[in-house]
């Protein structure tokens, strides 16, 4: 059957069978299940429409389910099976997991990740957008600022690959160092520090995105305390300090925290810049080695992986809805 | 509009069927023309009829290596009337894996290491080969029982059989140099290790730089150091130790296999030997590495690689190369290393079966070795074909070998073989004592067995 066909009867079965199923579910209700008519007519109506929430929703919460639920599940006994998937070995993954010095090593690199990059990103955002908020090319400069989130993780990493070459004809930081006599070294290879010049590259990439939404944040403090507050004769720092900041906590602390689900998530920057070699291994590109050869130790380190990242991502969500209200 | 897509998806169905029907495929080599076997061609055309059957093949060959493996399933194409999809991956090892536990595999799987196969064969996944395959190969190729052994793996239901059908044949032990590099300075080609070392003294007292070695390869970081530490291996130690390395019966730390690991330190740890400093070892992509050997003043004037890397150098280089020599001392022959792909039926049907049987013919390995960086242990094949006197001496050392080995980092579990082994090289060259590399290593294997 040509592609092209076969989409559309895909497209065609599945809305229709959308379609389909609310109407038909909805018939059933009304004409079938709870009639509109007779001696209960009036408690039938009531049923019905007690019911049909359920029954709309009932699609979705199965979707989130299958695609959702299960696979947390899954992954959670998967792990506690050896690596081939037959024989259960309870927390034996885990145990190997924490007695590997890799692992220790990708986890404390995992932290300072999530450390450094949430802090400095929502920190040179909100920098950022205070300061370019009055200029006249203030919005061109954010613009520029905001580029990098066009540019794929993979991509920005060729990028900054060529920004910390050895070779000093093309690596920045090594042509500075030769011209003042010294010898190119490969940065990438210098144990510690290294880990900081791969969080450079995300930084790079996102402070563009919490400048963007500290901005707004900002623009939406109310004029009359900040007039308020310059009447009562405090200077720049303080409105900036204890009017405006305090004003738009809520947002920060959104913007931190999504910044930090998405480091605990990184893989593609560690895995084109080093493959995790010279000490910048972190949870995600740990978790690659063990894929396809030791499935319970791979979906062992997705579950620890997960576990750091629930309660980062529940108080964002608490955090949201705060803002929302 | 309904009226509108169901014409043009009747036009669409025509067009595609029309462009099969033709069945007009352009050859590379006309049939018929020049010095190939062409009668196994037309008794293989005779002998099987697969019209309107499909073959789907997956494998790690992409971009011109592709267009190559395109221009051999033509001919299977064209003898049996099958269609063929060929695709390649980059990323072939772990799509296979997921290919084979989604049950979307395709018919044959082209795997470029032992390893994986005999991990997908034990996991059911794979169909035994003919039961005469085992002795087509012990016929036809040059020390056949070691690609029968290489091609074996136990079975899902415990039982051994032959999975993997060798095509195509890479060569490891391989030194490659610039004759005029050479020529000018008035060096020798080394026929011994021990000339080799004297060769690299004379290099740095004449002002210049003897290596360029490169481990860069993304997420894959440190595999050709890996070769380096096998080739020594064969070359300090008898192929029994070799074995017993690879299966693990001595562990990874063993002191053999540790002053294998320091004797290619030898060479890579030792800032004046290597292009770039000690550094660029692990930094250079081994694909950019070769490079140094072009240009002028030669930035090194040796590079140890597979017979692939030509691929890799600048068009109109003048490269040639010089068998990774032995000790002397060591009285040990002359080893070689290689590795190579094998073929295995991960979705069972007719048109599989019958494209083993196509690999068997000697034109299936005529075609590619007339074209470029291909080589063959198929004895039955007219060497002459060979695109050039490089490939054909290749070929000569091939089957010259005293002792054949295949690259032990893909027989060794992939975990170790490609994975820890890798980067623990990598950490050996940024510095890290060689025990303690091996040491890691051992741990991790015998966690696994």
């Amino acid at each position: 059957m040509s592609p092209v066909l076969q989409g559309i009867i895909t497209i065609v079965v599945g809305v229709g069978g959308c379609v389909g199923y609310f109407y038909f579910a909805n018939l059933f209700l009304d004409k079938v299940l709870f009639p509109a008519k007779g001696t209960n007519a009036g408690r039938n109506i009531n049923r019905a429409n007690m019911i049909r929430p359920w029954v709309f929703l009932f699609p979705a919460i199965f979707a989130l389910g299958l695609y959702l639920m299960y696979p947390v599940v899954g992954s959670f006994f998967r792990s506690m099976y050896d690596r081939a998937g037959t024989e259960f070995v309870g927390a034996g993954n885990y145990v190997r997991l924490f007695n590997n010095p890799d692992f220790r090593q990708a986890f404390l690199n995992n932290i300072l990740w999530a450390l450094v990059v949430p802090a400095v990103t929502t920190f040179m955002g909100l920098l950022i957008a205070q300061l370019t908020d009055r200029l006249k090319w203030g919005n061109i400069a954010k613009s520029i600022i905001f580029m990098p989130m066009a540019i794929s993780f993979v991509g920005a990493s060729l990028i900054w690959k060529f920004v910390y070459a050895q070779d000093p004809d093309l690596g920045i930081i090594n042509a500075i160092a030769t011209s003042f006599g010294a010898d190119p070294v490969d940065p990438l290879q210098i144990p510690f520090w290294n880990n900081f010049l791969l969080m450079v590259i995300l930084i790079w990439i996102q402070t563009g995105f919490s400048m963007v939404i500290l901005s707004a944040a900002l623009r939406g403090v109310p004029e009359e305390t900040i007039e308020a507050a310059i009447i009562d004769g405090a200077n720049p720092f303080q409105v900036f300090f204890k009017i405006k900041v305090p004003q738009i906590i809520g947002t920060i602390v959104v913007v931190w925290t999504t910044i930090t689900i998405l480091v605990l998530k990184v893989f593609d920057i560690v895995y084109t810049m080093t493959g995790g070699n010279y000490g910048t291994e972190i949870l995600p590109s740990f978790m690659m080695d063990f894929m396809f050869r030791d499935d319970g130790q791979a979906t062992a380190v997705a579950f620890v992986i997960m576990l750091v990242v629930l309660p980062v991502m529940i108080w964002n969500i608490v955090q949201a809805r705060k803002e929302m209200r | 509009m309904k009226k509108i897509y169901l014409a043009s998806a009747a036009a669409l169905a025509l067009s595609a069927s029309g462009a099969l029907a033709d069945g007009h495929i352009a050859h590379i080599f006309p049939v018929g023309e020049g010095d190939f076997n062409w009668d196994s061609y037309t008794a293989y055309a005779d002998a099987f009829d697969l019209s309107g059957q499909e073959l789907t093949i997956t494998g790690p060959w992409t971009g011109a290596d592709a267009e190559l493996v395109n221009s051999v399933l033509d001919y299977f194409e064209s003898a049996t009337g099958a269609t063929v999809q060929y695709s390649g991956s980059d990323n072939f090892e772990q799509d296979i894996v997921i290919a084979t536990q989604a049950g979307s595999a395709p018919n044959i799987a082209v795997f470029p290491q032992p390893g994986l196969m005999t991990d997908l064969a034990s996991r059911g996944a794979l169909t035994p080969l003919a039961p005469e395959t085992a002795d087509w190969i012990r016929a036809n190729y040059a020390a056949g029982d070691s690609w029968v052994s290489l091609g074996t793996a136990v079975g899902a239901d415990g039982t051994e059989g032959l999975y993997g059908f060798f095509y195509k044949v890479d060569l490891k032990s391989l030194v490659w140099y610039s004759p005029e590099a050479f020529d000018e300075a008035g060096y020798d080609i080394p026929e011994t290790m021990e000339d080799l070392l004297a060769l690299n003294d004379q290099i740095v007292a004449d002002g210049a730089t003897p290596w360029c070695i490169g481990l860069g390869s993304g997420g894959a970081t440190g595999w050709p150091a890996t070769d380096w530490v096998e080739d020594i291996m064969l070359r300090t130690q008898s192929p029994e130790v070799y074995d017993a390395w690879v299966s693990n019966e001595i562990p990874f730390n063993a002191p053999e296999v540790i002053n294998a690991i320091e004797t290619f330190g030898v060479f890579a740890r030792n800032g004046d030997y290597v292009n770039g400093g000690v550094e660029a070892v692990s930094a250079t992509d081994f694909r950019e590495s070769p490079l140094g050997l072009f240009t002028f003043p030669a930035e090194c004037y040796m590079h140890r690689q597979a017979s692939f890397i030509p691929t890799f150098f600048p068009e109109d280089a003048d490269a040639d190369f010089f068998y990774f020599p032995a000790f002397e001392g060591e009285d040990l022959g002359s080893p070689v290393l290689g590795a190579g792909t094998l073929f295995g039926i991960t979705q069972d049907s007719e048109a599989a079966q019958a494209f083993m049987a196509f690999l068997q013919t000697e034109i299936s390995h005529e075609v590619w070795m007339a074209q470029s960086g291909f080589l063959t242990p198929h004895s039955g094949v007219n060497s002459e074909l060979f695109a050039s006197d490089t490939l054909r001496q290749m070929n000569d050392i091939l089957l010259g070998a005293t002792t054949f080995r295949f690259d032990a980092s893909d027989l060794m579990p992939s975990e170790i073989g490609q994975g820890i082994f890798w980067s623990g090289m990598v950490d050996y060259v940024g510095g890290e004592d060689a025990a303690s590399v091996a040491g890691r290593i051992q741990d991790r294997w015998a966690e696994i067995q």
